[in-house]
């Protein structure tokens, strides 16, 4: 019935496109703009109670007693829960690494490990009840040592975390790929560069929510979550210990934003364990405080050492990158969040061998959990601090350094030394288009006028890469115990008996327009207009496997799946035609919705008799065709389903996004207050689907990049408590902050996907934190004072970079 | 983050505000505005068992001008004072002080009498009531007292009013001739509460030099203050480059601000004492063109 599918096809010019790429409205903005969005917080089943959370005040304590008769004597409390109630009943939470002593649940058990840990769960008739309760249940702490430095905790005598594990060290690994020695030989000089990337996250308007409901005569319990996250009916199910066909998780909320951190596992299991045990919905919207100090959500927390060598020409030989990740109490997923880079390890950089040493270690701060771009945008930061290090030893431009090292667009597919093979680039070109659009020469000049008016003025580039198509090999990586190798996505077509097209997916969005893509890429595939084609969502029960949108994937992985599914519905309606036609399959082709006879395309069937074959004359059908027009299609992630080889090389994602960031910052010199006058972005991200997806992508990344480069930070005093509970102290950047952006793209297809599509998630974000700090930087040693290498950058650090200069060093400003 | 539950009550009069006040003693507190104490509540800081909104009460929400006295009524919002031509003529440093409070959607609901009773020192209406050396107006049960600015704020969220007064308005004496002022801010982003902020209001005499001078500083203490020591170095003078630096260190010399996550100390101190310099500098640009529009 049908013929064998090419999984991918060749990467038509984009001329030849009829939807992809072209000016289409986003399907989604008009409920997101109208305020009709449907969110977990919207829902409320008739009967249902809420939780109010007892939290820890103590880094690290013991839990002595709980005391919660108070609590419970509260008209409106029904029930509270206490850690060592919860982990009889159910089992710890997932960690993604093999350490089976290290227990992670959703309320503390014998010991807390950060302030701000759940300890006790109230159950009452409101939210502001269950407040009122919590506040009367009185427990006993014990404190204890605790350690909130991850080089202290890193040390042999530092208080552990976990004291069952033995150090505070989670994971440490070391890789060598190449011939270090003879590059180590090669060159002439090397420069080390330290860099720290403070804690800070993607901080969505949305904090996690969650409504549970166990029916007990169906036995079903029905989520509601606002999640971004793979495995997660299966990991309710797991810890809760009922089957995963017992868990129906509902795809068709809205998300209000996520870019990793939409996890919310120990809210899922504690909400489903309540809803189980009292027989009543519960519902648990985290406050923003709860959020910010303990959501578990926090983002890499990191210091690198890069050191770069090169020659005296400028030639990198080899890159060591150290990096120290602070976990925060509990691993979870954050040390995969290590791996990912190793699939970029050089950069755009044709740098022949690279070490790489990576240790997570654990603190008593709250959780970290998958950061957009997951590793990658501190990484990148790293390294483009090493190579704007390399400019400054060598007197080089830094245009000019990163050109004579860029792989070449003729070097394609490159596999860099850590076993990566890069799809496909035009390094050189975007870069010249970067140059182009922020007119290099008039921009130097701008420099020149403010520094010439007394104030500071710096440029800053980055050119960076975005890794897309993700898959999970990092947990092969880090754990090689661990032999998983397969993340697909799927969806289904259904071409109803009215002839209408429905595409369904089963995964949730957190405003990636995902509707908007899959119903431009199935008008595409079909050659029907896509806003005729509806898109919805399947639950976790009635959908297909599927991993979520992480890892810059959907465009690419579930792009895959559609274009599977979309050629077999062809396939299927070719085989009709023929037989209505009286001609072989081969004899006929599919176009825009008709069968037609490839000598004769006069000879042709439409769309609405296809359709009436298929579902309502069997008499007419290819005999043993099943009747309807539904196929469905798993497609796995491409160039994937290898494990890591011995000697450490692997294959992590296949699709290589990337961009060149320039920004002109014009800084006070008196209160170190940093001005983006200027910003620029070239960006490739292969074929574009949407424009303006695309385009809110690039933009809304640069703002999180302008955050994480000068404003945000989860920090924490030296007793141990966070000091950013709210957005009075964690500073996003508003619409005063982030300029005004000018972009351009540059395409260089994929040969690894259906259209010559990458991934865009993660766009802007990738390069603005390292671009933001070469501008500081270039305004800083243009007036003799040392580079800061920490993010973010505050006036206050400006400041003292300024003063701490020699009376000889601001002479020659 | 729900506020302990509470009773709200919404007088139409004054009087009925303050009989709700001695009604419910210390359980009770005044919501002027909310933008700091919603806030509050919601983090369970306050927990107030009866809240008595102002909204109201028609009589607060006036502005008013005498020949001596500009006469604010305590629920006037910023966003009205702001708009206000009697605001920018009889306290043109306050006047210049609004665009540096939050947001506009902040200032829509937020009112002057609501923050001078906050007694925030990081707050701009603070520190312009003592620089202009405002009078705040409390009725409470017994009877009306006029508490001059250097009296009102005692500490950090504290002031002379009684828990059963209310404020009712704010009054401020105009300057008498050509008058500029100025209000700067280095906060990190548009809109925060300010690193440090600082205003200046001048007024020049026929020959150029300073007759009446007041600078104010927000974030660098406990209350709001007022930089007496740059003004004594300024008054009386034309000024110079050299005169508005030595105001500026002589500010530096007297803070002693804190540190904390946005900036330390000695950035505080610093960027203070530059401040000074700027809006001074501002201000008597300012002033100087009112005189010669005057002319």
């Amino acid at each position: 019935m049908t013929k064998k599918v090419e999984p991918v096809a060749v990467a038509k010019d984009k001329t030849l496109h009829r939807y992809l790429s072209k000016p289409a409205r986003v399907r989604e903005d008009r409920r997101f703009v109208t305020g009709n969005g449907r969110f977990v917080a919207d829902l409320t089943p008739s009967g249902t109670m809420h939780i109010g959370l007892v939290t820890s005040p103590y880094p690290h304590a013991r839990i002595v007693a709980i005391n919660v008769e108070q609590a419970l004597k509260l008209p409106g409390v029904v029930a509270v829960l206490t850690g060592a109630e919860l982990a009889k009943a159910t089992e710890p939470l997932r960690q993604y690494i093999d350490v089976p002593e290290v227990q992670w649940r959703p309320l503390a058990v014998e010991s807390t490990r950060y302030a701000g840990e759940w300890v006790a769960a109230v159950v009452a008739d409101s939210r502001a009840l269950a407040e009122d309760g919590a506040e009367l249940v009185v427990v006993d702490y014990e404190p204890l040592p605790f350690v909130m430095d991850p080089e202290r905790a890193a040390q042999d005598d530092a208080p552990l975390v976990h004291p069952s594990h033995g150090t505070n060290v989670m994971v440490k690994r070391e890789f060598v790929w190449g011939d270090v020695a003879a590059n180590r030989a090669r060159a002439h000089a090397t420069t080390k560069v330290r860099t720290r990337w403070n804690r800070n996250s993607t901080v969505p308007l949305e904090t996690f929510g969650v409504v549970a409901d166990w029916d007990q005569h169906r036995s079903v319990l029905d989520i509601w979550a606002s999640i971004q996250m793979p495995q997660f009916p299966e990991q309710i199910a797991g810890a809760l210990r009922i089957p995963t066909n017992q868990v129906r998780v509902h795809f068709d909320v809205d998300v209000g934003g996520s870019y990793g951190v939409k996890r919310g596992i120990k809210h899922g299991v504690l909400a489903g364990f309540l809803a189980r045990q009292l027989g009543v919905p519960i519902k648990l919207i985290e406050d923003r405080s709860e959020n910010m100090h303990g959501g578990d959500f926090h983002g890499p927390d990191r210091i690198f050492e890069v050191e770069l060598a090169y020659t005296a020409d400028g030639e990198f030989t080899n890159i060591r990158i150290d990096v120290l990740d602070d976990e925060g109490a509990y691993p979870g997923r954050s040390p995969l969040q290590l791996a990912k880079p190793i699939g970029a390890i050089v950069g755009p950089y044709r740098i022949p061998s690279a070490e790489y040493n990576a240790i997570a270690v654990t603190t008593n701060k709250t959780g970290q959990v998958a950061v957009r771009g997951f590793g990658q945008s501190p990484t990148n930061y790293a390294i483009e601090a090493a190579v704007d290090a390399v400019a400054r030893e060598l007197g080089m431009d830094r245009m000019e350094l990163r050109r004579k090292n860029f792989i070449q667009p003729d070097e394609f597919p490159y596999k860099i030394p850590s076993g990566t093979e890069y799809d496909s680039g035009d390094y050189p070109g975007v870069l010249d288009k970067a140059i182009e659009i922020a007119n290099l020469p008039e921009l130097l000049r701008e420099c020149e006028t403010i520094r010439a008016e007394g104030r500071l003025a710096g440029i800053g580039v980055a050119t960076c890469l975005e890794p897309g198509g993700g898959n999970a090999i990092f947990e092969n990586i880090m754990d090689p115990s661990t032999d998983k190798s397969t993340f697909p996505e799927s969806c289904r077509i259904r071409v109803d008996g009215g002839g209408a097209v429905t595409a369904i997916v089963s995964i949730s969005s957190a405003g990636q327009a995902h509707e908007t893509m899959v119903a431009t890429l199935v008008g595409e595939e079909l050659g029907i207009d896509p806003d005729r084609v509806a898109v919805v969502r399947a639950d976790s029960l009635s959908g297909f496997p599927s991993q979520s949108p992480v890892g810059s994937r959907m465009a690419i992985v579930l792009g895959r799946a559609l274009h599977g599914a979309a050629s077999e519905l062809k396939s299927k309606m070719c085989a009709i035609g023929a037989r209505a036609l009286d001609l072989t399959p081969d004899e006929v082709a599919y176009c825009d919705g008709s069968v037609a006879s490839v000598k004769d395309p006069s000879v042709s069937i439409g769309w609405d008799d296809l359709v009436g074959i298929a579902h309502r004359k069997q008499h007419l059908m290819p005999p043993g065709m099943q009747p309807g027009l539904e196929v469905m299609h798993v497609a796995h992630t491409p160039k994937s389903g290898t494990l890591t080889a011995p000697d450490g090389t692997v294959q992590l994602y296949p699709c290589f996004s990337f961009e060149v960031h320039v920004v002109l910052a014009d800084i006070d010199p008196s209160t170190g207050k940093v001005d983006l006058k200027r910003y620029f972005i070239a960006h490739d991200c292969g074929t574009v689907i949407n424009p303006d997806v695309v385009r809110g992508m690039v933009y809304g990344g640069t703002a999180h990049g302008i955050g994480v480069a000068l404003y945000e930070q989860f920090a924490f005093n030296d007793d141990g408590q966070p000091l950013t509970q709210s957005f009075m102290d964690y500073l996003l950047p508003s619409a005063h902050e982030v300029p005004v952006i000018v972009d351009a793209e540059h395409c260089t297809p994929s040969p690894y996907t259906t259209h010559g599509q990458k991934g865009v998630g993660e766009a802007g974000y990738m390069g603005a934190p390292a671009a933001i700090a070469g501008a500081v930087n270039d305004a800083l040693t243009a007036c003799g004072a040392e580079p800061i290498h920490s993010l973010p950058i505050k006036p206050s650090d400006i400041w003292r970079a300024l003063n701490a200069r020699t009376p000889n060093q601001e002479g020659s400003s | 983050m729900k506020p302990v539950d509470f009773e709200l009550h919404r007088p139409e009069t004054l009087s009925e505000a303050i009989a709700l006040l001695a009604e419910h003693g210390e359980d009770g507190k005044v919501l002027a505005g909310g933008q700091s104490l919603v806030p509050l509540l919601n983090f369970r800081l306050a927990r107030p068992e009866h809240l008595i909104d102002l909204g109201r009460i028609a009589s607060l929400t006036a502005i008013r001008r005498t020949p001596q006295r500009l006469i604010i009524g305590a629920m006037v919002t910023h966003a009205q004072a702001e708009r206000s031509v009697a605001v920018a003529q009889g306290a043109p440093l306050m006047a210049r002080a609004f665009p540096h409070i939050a947001h506009q959607a902040i200032r829509a609901r937020g009112t002057v009498g609501g923050s001078i009773a906050h007694g925030d020192p990081a707050a701009e209406m603070t520190a312009v009531a003592v620089a202009l050396e405002a009078i705040m107006v409390a009725v409470g049960p017994r009877g009306t007292r006029e508490i001059p600015a250097r009296d009102f704020f005692i500490a950090n969220l504290v002031t002379a009013l009684d828990h059963d007064e209310v404020l009712t308005e704010v009054r401020i004496v105009p300057p008498a001739g050509p008058t500029g002022a100025a209000f700067e801010e280095v906060a990190r982003r548009q809109g925060d509460f300010a690193l440090v902020g600082a205003g200046a209001q001048v007024r020049l005499a026929q020959d150029g030099t300073i007759a009446d001078i007041r600078i104010c500083l927000t974030g660098v203490s406990a209350t709001p203050h007022r930089a007496l020591e740059a003004e004594a170095v300024l008054i009386g003078h034309a000024i110079s480059p050299e005169s508005t630096q030595t105001a500026a260190d002589a500010t530096r010399d007297v803070l002693n601000p804190s540190s904390d996550l946005h900036a330390t100390a000695d950035y505080r101190r610093d960027v203070a004492g530059t401040l000074v310099s700027r809006v001074v500098k501002t201000a008597v640009q300012r002033a100087t063109f009112d005189t010669t529009s005057a002319a």
